[in-house]
């Protein structure tokens, strides 16, 4: 009975994912079709262009809260000159523009992002990157203001340059930290890749998934052999599995990849909170999208150090940028949890799963290169930075 | 169901949660209210355009860092004068956020003259003219003034945004504002998008001015 049922099962989990990955991919086609079109339609380097078409909706709801606490804010810091309860409103509205604000471009999630879909990285390690990320972008911030504005008395013009040459070198991290991933990547992709090349024509050739597969481990078992021993003991506990319940397969395989990759990349063991490259790879993330203030940060602790209440205005930009890593790490969460949907997808394809994961990580490396290339030579638009 | 459209289509997955995080919106930091003159030469042609922009609170505070006035709180016009040259400096990057077409075709400006910055309740007024490049003649004149990365946040003055010095007794103006919620104005927006007409994001808020001079 179990080869007939287990076919049609598996025909039946295929056809669902490729109708659910077949949705998800028609919404970012969609998405990119949109960002190309606007950006050639501008014939100019500034696709913070490639929007939604219409100012209503979600969007146009989201930049109206967002510059309705902006402005408030300075409102309520002259306020708390006089009456310093509004110092309490002060951090309500600050939290709040965080929140919205983090929504926008420049913040990093797209780099946090794809960093952790690239390596493999958990919820919680992700959540504490995009927390750790916004205060290093808080404490940037207030170091600026504080040693330009109010140690020096530096004009605006003089902090704008500084900021600059730190977003310049943000961008170059951002690209360094990119490449670095996309060369660590992209070994674990051709190797993957160089495996289940006989998979397309297997499924063609419809032969009984019996035989295949002791063909399938030699392949992998002899190519990864010099690589980890444990690697090709995992394999074959995997395709075992496999075999026997599709439902047990999928949990199997999900840790076992894992441990699969990081017996490929580096010790056997890293401990839970540290993921693959260690706390060294998490912190150069950290730098690399942290070192960039925020724009309005800088303008409300300018703002704030004028009005003689520069406390009030280092107490916002943390309320600040408690808002702006929930927003963050939400979006860093959404991230991950697609990775493991992909994975859970690909996991009932023999050799398959792993190609296809290794080849996400890679396109997610690939894609923080782009995103420090691309800001780097004006391609992509972040927030810009005030200076008029 | 062969196995590469699969994991293609996935590759696809992966980046649009990306991509979907990175195609956010821009949003304004600064705040202008401006005011326009389309200045015009006795014989019926545009020269230039001339702008006063009063920049929000938050910004006029933060482009007065670092400067010093005499009277404590009240800048003169020479103090100011080294920022004006830096604001005026700086817009060239943006082409002054000043978009013109006579009878649908560009016209261009050169860079500001008489230019000097203003200040007043605590707010800074930019005064500046663009010359144009080649004075013009327009049946239709289309200004437009707007940040295509929305950082800025142009709205026009409620009192006699757009005026027209000497221009010919015949000439109808003609002002529509962005964000008004008519959804003609959407709807136009829209249409330029998807026609890749020279539009953009930040175009949905642009202030569209029209002159018609038969």
């Amino acid at each position: 009975m179990t080869q007939r049922t287990q076919m049609t099962r598996r025909h039946f989990a295929r056809a669902l994912a490729i109708g659910v990955v077949a949705l998800a991919a028609m919404v970012v086609i969609d998405g990119v079709l949109h960002a190309i079109f606007a950006q050639n339609a501008f014939g100019g380097p500034r696709p913070a262009a490639a929007a939604e078409p219409q100012a209503g909706g979600f969007v146009g709801w989201l930049l109206a809260k967002q510059s309705e606490f902006y402005r408030e804010m300075s409102a309520t810091i002259r306020a708390a000159k006089s009456d310093g309860s509004a110092v309490w409103t002060l951090l309500a509205i600050s939290f709040a523009y965080g929140i919205f604000h983090a929504a926008g471009p420049g913040h990093g999630k797209a780099v946090i992002s794809s960093y952790l879909v690239a390596n493999q990285e958990t919820a919680r390690r992700g959540i504490v990157l995009s927390f750790a990320s916004a205060l290093m972008q808080t404490l940037v911030a207030i170091v600026i203001v504080g040693i330009c504005a109010w140690l020096l008395n530096a004009t605006a013009k003089t902090m704008c340059s500084a900021e600059k040459a730190i977003e310049i070198a943000s961008y170059a991290l951002i690209a360094a930290f990119g490449a670095r991933l996309v060369w660590t990547k992209g070994g674990g992709f051709i190797r993957a890749l160089q495996v289940p090349r006989l998979a397309p024509a297997m499924a063609l050739a419809g032969h009984p998934d019996h035989a295949l597969h002791g063909h399938d481990h030699h392949d992998h078992d002899h190519h990864d052999h010099d690589h980890a021993h444990s690697h090709a003991l995992v394999g074959h506990h995997d395709h075992a599995h496999d075999h026997d319940d599709h439902g047990h397969d999928h949990h199997h395989d999900h840790a076992h990849v894992h441990d699969e990759h990081c017996g490929h990349s580096h010790g056997p063991t890293p401990s839970e909170l540290a993921g693959p490259g260690g706390w060294q790879r998490g912190l150069s993330a950290i730098f690399a999208v942290g070192i960039r203030p925020c724009s309005g940060a800088i303008l409300v602790l300018v703002f704030a150090l004028a009005q003689g209440l520069f406390w009030a205005g280092i107490a916002a930009t943390f309320a600040m940028g408690i808002g702006t890593a929930i927003t963050v790490a939400a979006i860093a969460t959404l991230a991950v949890s697609a990775r493991s949907v992909a994975q859970r997808l690909s996991a009932g394809r023999d050799g398959g799963g792993t190609l296809f994961m290794r080849g996400l990580e890679f396109g997610a490396a690939g894609l923080v290169l782009l995103f420090g290339l691309g800001l780097l030579f004006g391609y992509l638009a972040a927030e810009r930075v005030t200076c008029l | 169901m062969s196995l590469i459209p699969r994991w293609m289509l996935g590759l696809l997955v992966a980046s649009g949660v990306t991509l979907g995080a990175v195609t956010a919106e821009a949003h304004p930091h600064v705040w202008i209210t401006a005011k326009s003159e389309l200045i015009y030469a006795p014989d019926g042609t545009i020269t230039g355009v001339r702008h006063a922009w009063t920049f929000d609170d938050m910004f006029s505070t933060y482009a007065l860092q670092g400067l010093e006035a005499k009277v404590k709180g009240a800048y003169s016009r020479e103090e100011l004068a080294p920022l004006a040259q830096t604001n005026v400096e700086s817009l060239k990057e943006f082409a002054y956020f000043t978009f013109a077409k006579a009878d649908g075709k560009k016209e261009k400006f050169l860079e500001p003259v008489d230019y000097f910055l203003e200040y007043k309740d605590t707010l800074l007024t930019l005064h500046f003219t663009l010359p144009a490049k080649t004075p013009f003649k327009a049946r239709q004149l289309a200004l437009e003034v707007f940040d295509p990365e929305f950082f800025i946040d142009f709205k026009y003055a409620d009192k006699e945004p757009i005026m027209l010095v000497g221009a010919p007794a015949d000439c109808r103006i003609a002002f529509q504002r962005p964000n008004d919620g008519s959804a003609g104005a959407q709807k136009l927006g829209e249409q330029n998008f998807l026609n890749g007409d020279n539009s953009n994001y930040g175009a949905m808020f642009a202030n569209k001015i029209t002159v018609d001079c038969p």
